[in-house]
């Protein structure tokens, strides 16, 4: 089997995404559930929310790093001994999992740049997925539970606060519109209160002069 | 000093070979996901944590000059690098060492995935003392898994703390030139609920 760089990256890139996926699913979940923000939970219970993020990290890490196990990659015979280039395609051994995924990055290995753009995409699609199943959660599992005075008072919230009561969808067109109608205001306040060395202040203040 | 340095990582690195299971968990640690992503993951989810919207805009804003600030820190590694192209640890005491980790080929000085480690936890120290000294904590043990699996020198790991300190610093100090636009970003991201 090969040991190309590309196809030692692809295989890399696409257990890191979902090492990534899983890990950012469960930080994302520990951090709703603590902080009430109901609309992103994947479950209708707090604790369990919390517990599932906890069990979704770990199910991340032990999925990535115990994959040489099972998936074919340059980490079996072992050569994994501080040598990531002469290294053998295949299935790894108990014994050498642990160095398995130390490959260099120019072996193929996923360097900083490459990560710095699957990790932001893997964290994206884990907030859209609890955007989606927390939609569900609300409109279905958590209706009896939500106090309706309480939710319709809470109806004109946006951003994360809109979500401690509603879905994402609810949400959504509120805090698009206030957005609309408070832009030019935090702009502009901003810029009265900037630091007198702010680029944007130096910029505006000339233009305006 | 250079030697003090060299005598230090060869003591280290002299620990290994006894106990599989420590060195198996070090590999684990010095590995280029893990901690990486553990970083990562702490500013993520302090995007999420804030318990109000002022304290959120609060976290948000430091979480967006803790990103510049990694960015920069690469940038800062990168100039030192190539004005002082200091050779690993495993190049000149080879013979001494039990490498545990593969070979890089980038200099030595500053220990880069500390820098990163220690900007992102002076981010996450300047919003919450408490959860950022764990983050201290585990960018020190990224930077002794490495000094332990024979790749830095300690002033490598000392030199990347002080860079990724430094550059959080500076990056804050930054934001004064960037305003209103950092504050108005945040404000666009809860346009779409997502802060």
């Amino acid at each position: 089997m090969s040991t190309d760089f590309e196809t030692v990256r692809d295989v890399f890139a696409s257990h890191y995404f979902l090492f990534a996926f899983l890990a950012s699913l469960g930080t994302l979940q520990i951090a709703v559930a603590n902080s009430g923000t109901r609309g992103l939970w994947l479950t209708p219970r707090r604790l369990v929310t919390r517990w599932l993020g906890v069990a979704l990290i770990l199910t991340g890490i032990a999925i990535f790093f115990l994959q040489p196990l099972w998936i074919e990659g340059p980490w079996a015979g072992g050569s994994v001994e501080a040598d990531s280039i002469s290294r053998e395609w295949g299935q790894a051994r108990w014994g050498e999992l642990a160095a398995a995924r130390n490959v260099n990055d120019i072996h193929g290995g996923l360097d900083g740049t490459k990560q710095a753009i699957w990790f932001p995409l893997a964290a994206i699609l884990a907030f859209v997925v609890s955007a989606m199943i927390g939609a569900l959660n609300i409109r279905i599992l958590n209706r009896g539970e939500l106090d309706r005075s309480e939710t319709r008072s809470s109806l004109n919230a946006d951003g994360l606060a809109g979500l401690e009561k509603h879905s994402y969808f609810a949400t959504l067109p509120v805090s698009l519109r206030k957005f609309r109608a408070d832009i030019g205001g935090v702009w502009r306040a901003g810029l009265r209160t900037a630091d007198r060395w702010s680029l944007f202040k130096i910029i505006f203040d000339r233009s305006s002069n | 000093m250079s030697s003090i340095d060299a005598d230090l990582v060869i003591w280290l690195n002299g620990l290994s070979g006894n106990v599989k299971v420590f060195d198996d968990l070090m590999r684990l640690v010095a590995s280029d996901y893990l901690m990486p992503l553990a970083f990562s993951l702490a500013m993520f989810g302090l995007w999420f944590s804030g318990k109000n919207p002022a304290e959120r805009v609060r976290y948000q804003i430091t979480m967006l000059i803790a990103i510049s600030a990694l960015s920069l820190s690469n940038v800062v590694v990168w100039l030192i690098n190539i004005s002082w192209d200091r050779p690993r640890p495993f190049v000149e005491h080879g013979d001494e060492l039990n490498l545990l980790f593969y070979s890089p080929t980038d200099p030595s000085f500053p220990a880069n995935p500390v820098a990163v480690g220690f900007a992102a936890a002076a981010a996450a120290w300047s919003i919450n003392h408490k959860f950022g000294w764990w983050m201290f904590a585990a960018a020190s043990l990224f930077g002794l898994s490495r000094l332990y699996a024979g790749v830095f020198y300690p002033t490598d790991i000392v030199g990347g703390a002080v860079v990724g300190i430094a550059v959080f610093i500076f990056t804050s100090y930054l934001r004064r030139f960037l305003e209103p636009l950092i504050t108005s970003f945040v404000r666009l991201i809860r346009g779409l609920s997502a802060a």
